[in-house]
């Protein structure tokens, strides 16, 4: 009993406990004396968005720190080790640890670097990773409990606007530049060997993103999430119609996020840590406090498009119900899909090896681009003739028929320069 | 009225001029800070009211303005800064607060389209290709001192800033004097938004104007391919093909 009492874990927890604790009173106390001024600013689209944006931001923020534990956790099951459980039970404060070790170690700025441009960079890629969560449909559409069971709802979104989707597309393209300006203003000659690949990545992996994105649009005829995902409760998730492009997606959105298949912009072993070589404390965190934010947006992307946003099939009140209980289990069941789709992004990590680098652009130019061009062209027709919808999936087994028939007919691997070395095999057997 | 705005645009265009021209990087005698900024206030103040004649009681003025002087400054920023990665970048911030305008007056989808195809395609290319082509350094030394002697010494400012403000006065001055009609047809309600107007009218009503460009963008790609298109023999001629673990060392067949 003394060691639990002496113990660091026994102080911070308590001391928690105090703080949660005097929240709680602190907050009962404001709401007792202010309830009618914090109810018409809940009321209010616009200052509810305000508030839901900070609110959603800590949470991300510590969902990110988290997701890092997380990973290393699933890392740590992958290889049959325990992974970090020195810090609190399990390893649960290691986040904290981590956090406090990133902020308090020296920040070099070296010497022979474009200072404002390596200043500015891992900001670049923090806010471009951040701003995309505005208008995902964290919670549809609600009211609280003392409002008129006639007035507007409001919407759980940061902001609902008419190019939701385009908005998203937006920001991510604009997520380049923070990996080449941290690269290029390092003067180094690895960093800028990273920004270099991650540049003609991203570049490479837009296109097929943007044309699975489009096979979305296409089936529900709409560019604002929360009319998607409402589209999809009605007639099923669009992962059922196009289950190809839900996986392209998946696919393209781990190559945006510099994720392991795809992670050779800061392949360890070649380029010690690619773009981020020169970048120490605080914003080394952020390139990695933005790749996870970067994997949540994404995560929720797919979500929102491909698998339903917060309809869960069969559940009526969940799925229909405007009061502010079901908003909460909306977003609960946003966070717990997003959640899954997260920890599927690290079994990929752990589990597959990185491509090469001419393996990368065959698979993003010879094999993404055409497939998604083609499930492109069987949406648009399905929708010109105003076809039964099953046609697409019918459509997309077509198409990998027609692919598997395709690549045993040629008779070529499709892994790069496989093809010449098995003639070089073949000749070899034949002398022998 | 209408006549004294025109000349009010020449005037504001013609100061842009001279502001551009003070301002383009030279090595031998270069504009003094002072001259430069007195120029730049009186091109802004002229292009000010200019505007506060033409919007009237606008309303969203402060943003319309802020965001245009955003834009301007950093247009002229790219024509002027010695050192082209940041000139790229400025770049960049034009094409963001010119979509940040698009926005200002309901056109979402465009704002939308110039973010995804300059800032995030365009000139990420850009800037690649400048990164390519030049070492970032250190910045010591004034901002001069690093920049490469093509890149500290605009080639033919004179003429450069005549015809580009030529053209920019001439076109102002004919958008100050323009009656705007027959855009009436084209008014889109709040419910049925700019993007799904504006994709049917792009489809109906000009439908052939987007097959040509989309055919125009085609051919440009093809013309791409063909002129970078090139076998690479995986192996010389002459030499041995090897297997993977064979190369490095010498097979002799006996």
């Amino acid at each position: 009993m003394e060691f639990v009492r002496r113990h660091p874990i026994f102080a911070a927890l308590s001391a928690l406990f105090v703080l949660a604790i005097g929240t709680l009173v602190g907050a009962a106390v404001i709401w007792s004396a202010f309830s009618e001024q914090i109810k018409a600013i809940l009321d209010d689209q616009f200052y509810f968005s305000v508030i839901l944006s900070l609110v959603l931001f800590g949470l991300i923020m510590g969902a990110v720190a988290y997701s890092i534990l997380l990973e290393r956790k699933i890392s740590a099951w992958v290889q049959d080790r325990y992974g970090p459980n020195r810090v609190g039970p399990y390893g649960v404060l290691q986040p904290i640890a981590d956090g406090l070790k990133f902020l308090l170690k020296e920040d070099v700025i070296p010497a022979n670097v474009d200072k404002s441009l390596f200043l500015v960079a891992p900001w670049m890629i923090f806010i471009v990773g951040l701003v995309g969560f505005a208008v995902i449909p964290w919670g549809g559409a609600f009211r609280w409990p003392w409002m008129d069971a006639d007035a507007p709802p409001l919407v759980a979104q940061v902001a609902s606007v008419d190019i939701g989707l385009l908005y998203i597309l937006a920001v991510s393209s604009m997520g380049v530049y923070g990996v080449v300006l941290g690269g290029w203003s390092s003067n180094n000659k690895y960093s800028f060997y990273g920004a270099m690949r991650a540049a003609a990545q991203m570049l490479s992996y837009e296109i097929p993103l943007g044309m699975a994105v489009l096979v979305a649009i296409l089936s529900t005829g709409m560019l604002r999430l929360e009319q998607m995902t409402e589209y999809q409760a009605q007639h099923g998730w669009l992962v059922m119609y196009h289950p190809i492009a839900a996986l392209i997606l998946f696919i393209t959105a781990l190559a945006e996020a510099n994720r392991m298949p795809f992670d050779l912009a800061e392949s360890e072993q070649e380029l010690i840590g690619g773009y981020h070589t020169e970048y120490s404390a605080m914003k080394l965190a952020m390139f990695f406090l933005a790749e996870y934010a970067h994997m949540i947006t994404s995560s929720a992307l797919i979500v929102c498009l491909y698998f339903g946003g917060t309809h869960v099939p069969g559940w009526h009140w969940l799925n229909t119900s405007e009061s502010a209980a079901a908003m909460l289990a909306r977003m609960g069941v946003m966070g717990a899909k997003v959640f899954l789709f997260i920890c599927l992004y690290m079994l990929v990590r752990w589990t597959l090896p990185r491509f090469r680098y001419d393996q990368l652009m065959r698979l993003a130019w010879k094999s993404l681009v055409p497939l998604t061009m083609a499930l492109v062209v069987i949406q648009v027709l399905i929708v010109y003739f105003d076809a039964w919808r099953w046609w697409a999936l019918i459509g997309n087994a077509a198409l990998l028929l027609v692919g598997a028939v395709f690549s045993v007919a040629s008779g070529r691997r499709i892994t790069g320069r496989q093809h010449s070395l098995r003639r070089a095999q073949g000749e070899l057997m034949a002398y022998r | 009225m209408e006549q004294m705005l025109v000349y009010l645009a020449y005037a504001a265009a013609a100061l842009g001029a001279l502001a551009v021209y003070a301002a383009l990087p030279r090595e031998g005698r270069p504009a003094s800070r002072g001259v430069v900024l007195t120029l730049v206030a009186a091109a802004v103040g002229a292009l000010l009211l200019l505007m506060g004649q033409l919007l009237g009681e606008a309303g969203q003025r402060v943003y319309f303005y802020v965001l245009s002087l955003l834009t301007l400054g950093g247009a002229v920023r790219v024509v002027t800064h010695p050192r082209p990665v940041y000139a790229a970048l400025f770049f960049v911030m034009v094409v963001l607060s010119t979509a940040a305008l698009m926005v200002l007056v309901g056109a979402e989808f465009l704002a939308a389209a110039l973010v995804i195809v300059y800032a995030g395609a365009i000139l990420v290319t850009y800037v690649f290709v400048i990164m390519l082509a030049q070492q970032s350094a250190p910045q010591s030394g004034g901002m001069f001192a690093q920049a490469l002697q093509y890149d500290r010494d605009s080639r033919e400012p004179m003429a450069a800033v005549l015809v580009g403000f030529v053209l920019v006065g001439t076109i102002a001055g004919v958008i100050v004097n323009y009656e705007w009609t027959g855009l009436a047809e084209y008014k889109t309600t709040a419910a049925e938004g700019n993007t799904l107007a504006l994709g049917r009218v792009l489809l109906t009503d000009f439908a052939v104007s987007v097959e040509l460009a989309g055919l125009l963008l085609t051919v440009a790609m093809v013309g791409a391919i063909a002129l970078a298109r090139k076998r690479i023999p995986q192996h010389d001629e002459g030499e041995p093909e090897l297997a993977p673990g064979e190369i490095g060392k010498r097979v002799s067949p006996f």
